[in-house]
């Protein structure tokens, strides 16, 4: 019985952890921002590091980390006329150095490296599994509330912001959304792992469906067939959970290529 | 009515605009003329608050411009509409965007806003286009989508930048015949050109621009020696395209 729950638990988190990623896949790939996914991700292992070192809550530490540094990069970007690509780089950079040096000086602490940086499903508890669950929830009601904002800011956000749209609002709100899931979804999903999941999906659907709420649907559900047949593969053969969802995910992006020729 | 007074502009520490002071009535059908780089686009984006001013003022109805904005809608076609060509946006949701803000954050368009849209897109004459994809428009296609969208909020000012840039020469005379329409339903028509020819059979009034303002009359007051002293030596160029 408790193998049945435990194992229960790595499913739902692999397919709550995809699914919430995928939701918000279409928007990151719009915008082109994909980049900022991958460093938000790498940035977080500064916040993992600072939050083991002090004994404070991971997930939270983690979170109000990245999103400080999203929002500094924002700020740099426009108010010290920095070009944004450099910004994110040199705090993608930094913020592993620090991350390394932090880790180094809690020695007696024996830190599962592998596991932040490709995730384990394994050892997610009923506690994130909430978390995956909640955040799902917001992501999806931030796009069904937000949609048409989301959607001219991701065509044109000069544009969308004279047509009267508050666009620094949304953009805002979209940052520290990308930036907790990203955080939330470390555990399952891994620092490499993560941002492949916000990709994959989006450009699968694509490929697949031409407007932006079908490809919001069809994101979802390959990202969730993606999690459910990973698990299973993952199981059977033993496998490390992540790595072979964003496989399958990958599969199903080549097989959509072969259908987008057609 | 728009009055702009004592308005100066610089780019990286470059005078783009001196000492502008300028009356646009109602009604009229202005053109502002001028050699590249002589300020057009930047006095227009100044007026509709897409740059910020550093001096001078501008005022729309009596109001401090950036006030006016937040209260009414304002039709702009901008030179280069900058997006994806596989945005997966159908000419449909681009004359929507001109709703957007008046419909209100996290609140969907209902019927009424398509059938605005769609009115907006019959006068424009691309009604036949809404449920394509903007990628599937041609130059001239997507460039009258773009005047609908700067149509359906019925603004009273209508802003364009250079619209015959990405219009051939049969497509542009329709182009403006389109606009001499709308002027004639009342519409403030405020428009940048390089295309003299065109323009002196349409507008009402001229704004002649480079760097300064070097003329501001009703057309049939300006002359050959007002245009040149704008344009330089530019004007022979534009003169040997015809």
């Amino acid at each position: 019985m408790l193998a049945y729950s435990f194992l229960l638990n790595a499913l739902l988190a692999s397919l709550f952890s995809s699914v919430s990623l995928a939701l918000f896949s279409p928007f990151v790939t719009l915008r082109r921002i994909s980049y900022l996914g991958e460093a938000l991700s790498h940035i977080a292992f500064a916040g993992i590091a600072i939050a083991l070192l002090l004994g404070l809550d991971l997930s939270l530490t983690t979170l109000a980390f990245v999103v400080l540094i999203s929002l500094a990069i924002g700020w740099l970007a426009q108010k010290r006329q920095m070009e944004e690509a450099n910004t994110i780089t040199i705090f993608l950079s930094v913020s592993m150095a620090l991350g390394i040096i932090l880790i180094s000086l809690k020695q007696s602490y024996t830190f599962d490296l592998a596991s932040y940086l490709f995730g384990n499903v394994l050892l997610v508890g009923s506690s994130d599994l909430w978390r995956l669950g909640i955040l799902g929830l917001v992501n999806l009601a931030f796009i069904l509330i937000l949609y048409k904002e989301l959607f001219y800011l991701s065509y044109n956000h000069e544009m969308a912001r004279f047509y009267r749209l508050p666009v620094n609002l949304v953009n805002r709100i979209f940052l520290i959304l990308l930036a907790a899931n990203i955080v939330i979804n470390l555990k399952a999903a891994g620092i490499i792992l993560v941002s492949a999941q916000l990709i994959l999906p989006a450009a699968t659907a694509f490929n697949l469906v031409k407007r932006l709420d079908r490809a919001v649907a069809v994101s979802a559900v390959v990202a969730g067939l993606a999690a459910i047949g990973g698990f299973a593969f993952s199981w059977w053969f033993n496998l490390p959970t992540g790595a072979s969802i964003v496989l399958l995910e990958f599969l199903l992006f080549l097989f959509s290529l072969v259908v987008k020729r057609k | 009515m728009i009055e702009i007074a004592g308005l100066n502009h610089q780019i990286n520490s470059l005078p783009i605009l001196e000492e502008i002071n300028l009356r646009l009535e109602d009604g009229e059908f202005v053109a502002i003329i001028g050699p590249n780089g002589a300020g057009k686009s930047t006095l227009i984006k100044l007026i509709l608050g897409l740059l910020p001013v550093q001096s001078g003022s501008i005022s729309i109805d009596g109001l401090p411009h950036l006030d006016w904005l937040r209260q009414h809608p304002i039709g702009y076609l901008p030179q280069r509409e900058e997006y994806d060509r596989r945005f997966p946006a159908t000419a449909l949701d681009i004359v929507l965007m001109g709703l957007a803000g008046e419909v209100g954050l996290g609140v969907r368009f209902k019927t009424s806003h398509r059938k605005r849209a769609l009115a907006a897109m019959e006068t424009t004459r691309t009604g036949g286009l809404a449920r394509k994809m903007i990628g599937a428009l041609s130059g001239g296609e997507l460039q009258r989508v773009l005047l609908a969208r700067a149509l359906v909020s019925d603004s009273k000012y209508l802003f364009l930048d250079e619209p015959e840039a990405s219009v051939d020469q049969p497509g542009v005379q329709n182009f403006f015949e389109l606009l001499r329409q709308l002027h004639k339903q009342g519409k403030t028509i405020i428009t940048i050109s390089h295309d003299l020819h065109t323009l002196t059979d349409y507008c009402t009034f001229l704004v002649c621009l480079n760097r300064r303002l070097h003329c501001h009359n009703q057309t049939e007051m300006v002359n050959s020696e007002l245009i040149h002293k704008t344009f330089g030596e530019a004007v022979r160029i534009i003169e040997k395209n015809y």
